[in-house]
């Protein structure tokens, strides 16, 4: 009885041994699994954010210049539409109807109201128009106009430009006879970069 | 030493033998051909990102500009008359030359379109110092391929140029303005 309880025993011993050494190991080996689930799950997440830290910091970093992008197209279009717009164009004031005519006294008009067409060509766009030949530097007022070069529109200070050739056009009186008098000129849109400004 | 179990024809389990060394070398070949594909992946990646984060350059010279300019110089007003108009626009002052007319105040036309369009383009198109423009020319001929002026160019011819003919077809004979832009 003695020796069968003592065999029983020793064979529990040996069994309750095994089982607990294969758990152990089990354990280990889930805990490792375990790890590895958990460096894995860290190293996607890190890898995401930084993914969409990339994507978030291009997007931003291209909004300034989208806007410059935009406005240039906006000034490339005007600049080249501008002169045939009603509040620019000759019409038949001059004979015919010409292509890239800008009436020279229907501008100075547009000057003196220009209040009223505030923003009409874009919120940070300036028009300037410039006689090339002949050639100076004289800024048109009400006063000097037509002995004048330069016909400011809205006398913004903006560095970024297109231009275009005109034939800026006016009645000229000469001798008590009116002329028709067209000089070669260009008309220049600025807009404003907002790489360079951030305010 | 790794032990691979296999099973011979009769099913019986064979143990072979295989070197440590040899698995070893094909796994480091494994991983360069992974690191392969990785890098070349990455350098198209990257020749992409360069290509679209590339902005389009803005021309020099614009196709709409010389255009414009032969449109526009063409109404210019003159100071050269004749017995119908006080004041020729350029483009009446070119048919004055073909006619070799001379003005009111006894100039020829043709001088007066020379000088005038001389005076135009130089103002217009500045070639001297580091400006982007290299050069240009304007010529003025007539259907028969006559010059109705002497050629007016300055500068070099480069590769890149932009241009514009415009025939005219007046009451008088045909003739053809042709402006180049090189730059």
């Amino acid at each position: 009885m003695v020796v069968k309880i003592s065999l029983r025993s020793i064979w529990f011993a040996q069994a309750w041994s095994n089982q607990r050494t294969d758990s152990i190991a089990q354990n280990k080996k889930a805990q490792m699994k375990i790890q590895q689930m958990v460096f894995m799950l860290l190293a996607a997440t890190l890898f995401f954010a930084l993914v969409g830290m990339l994507l978030l910091a291009l997007k931003f970093s291209g909004l300034k210049e989208s806007a410059t992008e935009l406005e240039e197209k906006n000034a490339l279009l005007l600049v080249t539409k501008i002169a045939n717009s009603p509040e620019f164009s000759c019409g038949s004031a001059f004979g015919n109807l010409k292509t890239n005519c800008v009436d020279a006294d229907k501008v100075m008009m547009l000057k003196k109201n220009i209040d009223k067409y505030d923003n009409f060509w874009g919120k940070e766009t300036n028009i300037e128009i410039i006689k090339i030949y002949p050639e100076g530097n004289v800024v048109c007022t009400i006063g000097n106009y037509p002995n004048c070069n330069l016909i400011n529109l809205q006398s913004k200070k903006i560095n970024i430009e297109h231009s275009n050739f005109i034939s800026l056009c006016r009645k000229n009186l000469i001798n008590g006879e009116v002329h028709d008098k067209c000089e070669l000129a260009k008309i220049i849109v600025s807009y404003k970069d907002w790489r360079e400004n951030d305010d | 030493m790794m032990i691979k179990t296999t099973k011979n024809k009769s099913g019986q389990k064979q143990k072979s033998k295989i070197s440590p060394f040899a698995k070893n070398k094909s796994g480091q070949e494994e991983l360069i051909g992974f690191v392969l594909i990785i890098v070349l992946v990455a350098i198209i990646g990257l020749i992409f990102l360069g290509f679209s984060l590339r902005s389009p350059q803005k021309e020099i010279v614009e196709s709409y500009e010389v255009e414009s300019f032969i449109q526009a110089f063409l109404q210019y007003t003159t100071d050269c008359g004749n017995y119908r108009e006080n004041y020729l626009p350029l483009q009446k002052l070119i048919s004055a030359c073909v006619d070799k007319e001379t003005c009111l105040d006894e100039r020829e036309s043709c001088d007066v379109l020379n000088f005038t369009l001389t005076g135009m383009i130089e103002n217009s198109w500045k070639v001297e110092g580091d400006r982007p423009i290299q050069g240009y020319e304007l010529k003025i001929v007539l259907e028969n391929g006559t010059e109705v002026i002497p050629l007016i160019n300055n500068g070099n011819s480069t590769k890149n140029s932009k241009g514009v003919s415009q025939p005219f077809t007046p009451l008088g004979e045909n003739y053809e303005v042709t402006f180049i832009v090189y730059y």
